[in-house]
């Protein structure tokens, strides 16, 4: 599902080279449930964003369900993120204005689903992460559990493939965190591929496979 | 962009505009005043232009004036030409009648002269015109009591005499019946015969007229006319007419060319065209105030729009990160500009349209509002929206989602 080869990112800030990456091969299976764990600044985020088509590598080869990504324009890039990738945030990002349902039919707009067909998917998906009485409500009129869960049924909108989570437990108490855990942990149950960035080892041990990070490297 | 899109690009503005109602309303406000003001000014503009046109009009229609002497200021019609030594003769004036009636409508000479009226122990300073019965065709003259006097009149030399308006207010006390009253022109005892309607022109409402054959026997002696007012059957005869008219004079004065002439023919389209011109260049500088009062209202969208895209930087980022592509925010950002523009511009519309309408209305100022400058406006104003919306949506599109996205 996911190939990377010697993948590297540098950002250059004045005359210094910062080595956000600094040659990080890994392979994800379908299906698989890997973890990426690492201390600050070690380059987790960079390498989500890598494999979420949000950034490019400046090095290295990286390939998703055997398409090569490198070389994509920034349109396409956007459809393979609306089409293959579930994002889930720390922090949600849900657009306040938009009510729980409007939020889960957004990536549906950009595929361009029609409205209705787009409506009974988004329900069916609040459902399922167990917000069926709650599609009216705002993100602020929400708790940060059931905000993480509108996100993650969001991210399920166009049925992707891979589902990106990074530190997704990080602004919930333990017990929201770990109902959050088990929901996508179901989901993985059921097929789709879950990369979980986190910095705590106890979360990062349920998955199949856990990627340690030091300075951009796989450790 | 298909039209499903589109649609969604409205849906997802309106959700915008409607967040924070205050501000869209106030953006919408510049464009709002540059639409009303441009309606507004443009409908002024042409009402100035068409009430001069008009008042034009009111002179007389299709008018060439032969005058005696050479030409003086761009007047069409000099009431008084006291101060003129008459040089057109009756030969001048039969080779004149002589003329095509395809091209000549009316024929009336005129002399005038200073007059002072009197009746019972009033006085008033008016001008008398020595006339015949078409100049009240050719003038557009009407009597408003009595009636003119006839040709009759005219063959017998009577002494009656039609008094304009003013005269008739300044001599008669308010309901007295003039006609058949006794008046002195200087000193000579006339007969009102009518009075005649108000032209709203000071000089035409301020003097009396009297038979042409009156005037030469009784008030100057001189056989020779001060002016010559026709009437052509046509516009599009005028120039032709006009030439034809100095060519024969010129033969019958025995003078080479118009430089030197002792008359000159004074024409209604000449002082149309320049009366226009300057009326059309008046609404042309009402208009540019107006549309620079618009693209002030086009950077106000602009400067907030760029704000809007500063303060949704994250919400873009989110956007982009769910599959937004470049278009999609791009069109997201410039159909919010348009429908705020348009918004203002609808609202513009209708107080420029409501303005002009209330200014002629309780005012009295002449304006007329005219469907081209509303499309135009309203055109305008989605270009404004496009244009001045255009460079923050394309900003918007350009930001790189991750950065975008860590935006506090
Ligand atoms: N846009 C950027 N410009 C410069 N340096 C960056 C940028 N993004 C990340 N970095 C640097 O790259 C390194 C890895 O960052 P990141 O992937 O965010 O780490 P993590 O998510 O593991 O905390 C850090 O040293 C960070 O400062
Ligand atoms: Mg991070």
């Amino acid at each position: 599902m996911i190939t990377m080869t010697d993948v590297s990112k540098e950002y250059r800030m004045g005359a210094e080279t910062v080595h956000a990456l600094a040659g990080v091969s890994l392979q994800i299976d379908g299906g698989d449930f890997v973890s990426i764990i690492g201390p600050s600044g070690s380059g987790k985020s960079t390498l989500m964003n890598i494999i979420g088509c949000l950034d490019t590598p400046t090095k290295g080869s990286y390939r998703l369900a055997d398409e090569p990504v490198e070389g994509l324009s920034a349109d396409r890039l956007a459809e393979v993120r609306n089409s293959a990738i579930g994002f889930v945030f720390q922090t949600f990002n849900l657009l306040p204005r938009l009510n729980a349902l409007e939020n889960v039919e957004l990536p549906l707009v950009y595929a361009g689903v029609p409205s209705g067909e787009r409506r009974a998917t988004a329900r069916e998906l609040l459902d399922r992460v167990g917000l069926s009485d709650r599609v009216r409500h705002r993100p602020n009129e929400l708790s940060g559990g059931q905000r993480q869960r509108v996100a993650i049924a969001r991210a399920l909108a166009t049925k992707p493939r891979v589902l990106l989570a990074d530190e997704p437990t990080g602004a919930l108490d333990t017990r929201t965190g770990s109902e959050i855990m088990d929901l996508l942990e179901e989901l993985n149950r059921d097929g789709t591929t879950l990369v979980l960035v986190t910095h705590e080892p106890e979360l990062a041990e349920r998955a199949r496979q856990v990627i340690r990070l030091l300075d951009g490297r796989v450790a | 962009m298909g039209r499903r899109s589109l649609w969604e690009s409205m849906r997802m503005s309106g959700r915008s505009i409607a967040g924070s109602p205050v501000r869209a309303a106030l953006t919408a406000l510049g464009v709002m005043i540059g639409v009303a003001s441009v309606i507004s000014l443009v409908a002024l503009g042409r009402g100035a232009q068409e009430e001069v046109a008009g008042g034009l009009q009111q002179l007389g229609s299709n008018l060439l004036i032969v005058y005696s002497g050479e030409p003086r200021g761009t007047a069409l019609v000099r009431t008084n030409t006291s101060n003129i030594r008459p040089t057109l003769t009756e030969t001048d004036l039969e080779t004149i009648r002589g003329l095509p009636a395809d091209m000549i409508t009316y024929v009336a000479p005129a002399t005038t002269a200073n007059a002072q009226l009197k009746y019972e122990n009033r006085n008033t300073v008016s001008t008398v015109i020595g006339t015949t019965p078409e100049y009240t065709e050719v003038r557009n003259l009407r009597p408003a009591y009595g009636e003119f006097f006839s040709e009759s009149d005219v063959d017998s030399r009577s002494s009656v005499v039609a008094i304009g308006m003013q005269v008739y207010r300044d001599l008669f006390a308010p309901g007295t019946d003039p006609v058949g009253q006794r008046i002195r022109v200087n000193g000579i005892s006339f007969r009102v015969v009518g009075v005649m309607e108000e032209k709203g022109d000071a000089a035409q409402d301020n003097s009396v007229l009297i038979p042409i054959t009156t005037y030469q026997r009784r008030v100057s002696g001189d056989s020779n006319y001060a002016m010559i007012a026709i009437q052509a059957a046509s516009p599009d005869v005028m120039r032709p007419l006009q030439a034809t008219i100095e060519e024969h004079l010129l033969r019958l004065h025995r003078l080479p060319s118009m430089e030197s002439a002792d008359f000159y023919v004074a024409n209604q389209l000449d002082l149309l065209a320049t009366v226009e011109g300057v009326a059309g260049t008046f609404t042309l500088m009402l208009a540019s105030i107006a549309a620079i009062s618009l693209v002030v209202g086009g950077v106000g969208i602009m400067n907030i729009m760029l704000v809007s895209v500063t303060e949704r930087t994250r919400e873009i980022g989110v956007r982009m990160a769910l599959g937004a592509r470049r278009r999609d925010i791009i069109s997201q950002f410039l159909t919010e500009a348009v429908l705020i523009a348009l918004a203002g511009g609808l609202i513009g519309i209708a107080i420029g349209v409501g303005g002009s309408w209330a200014v002629t209305e309780f005012a009295r100022i002449a304006s007329h509002i005219t469907p081209i400058s509303i499309v135009a406006a309203f055109g305008f104003s989605i270009f404004v929206g496009l244009f001045f919306g255009g460079y923050p949506a394309w900003r918007a599109s350009r930001l790189d989602p991750i950065e975008a996205l860590r935006y506090e």
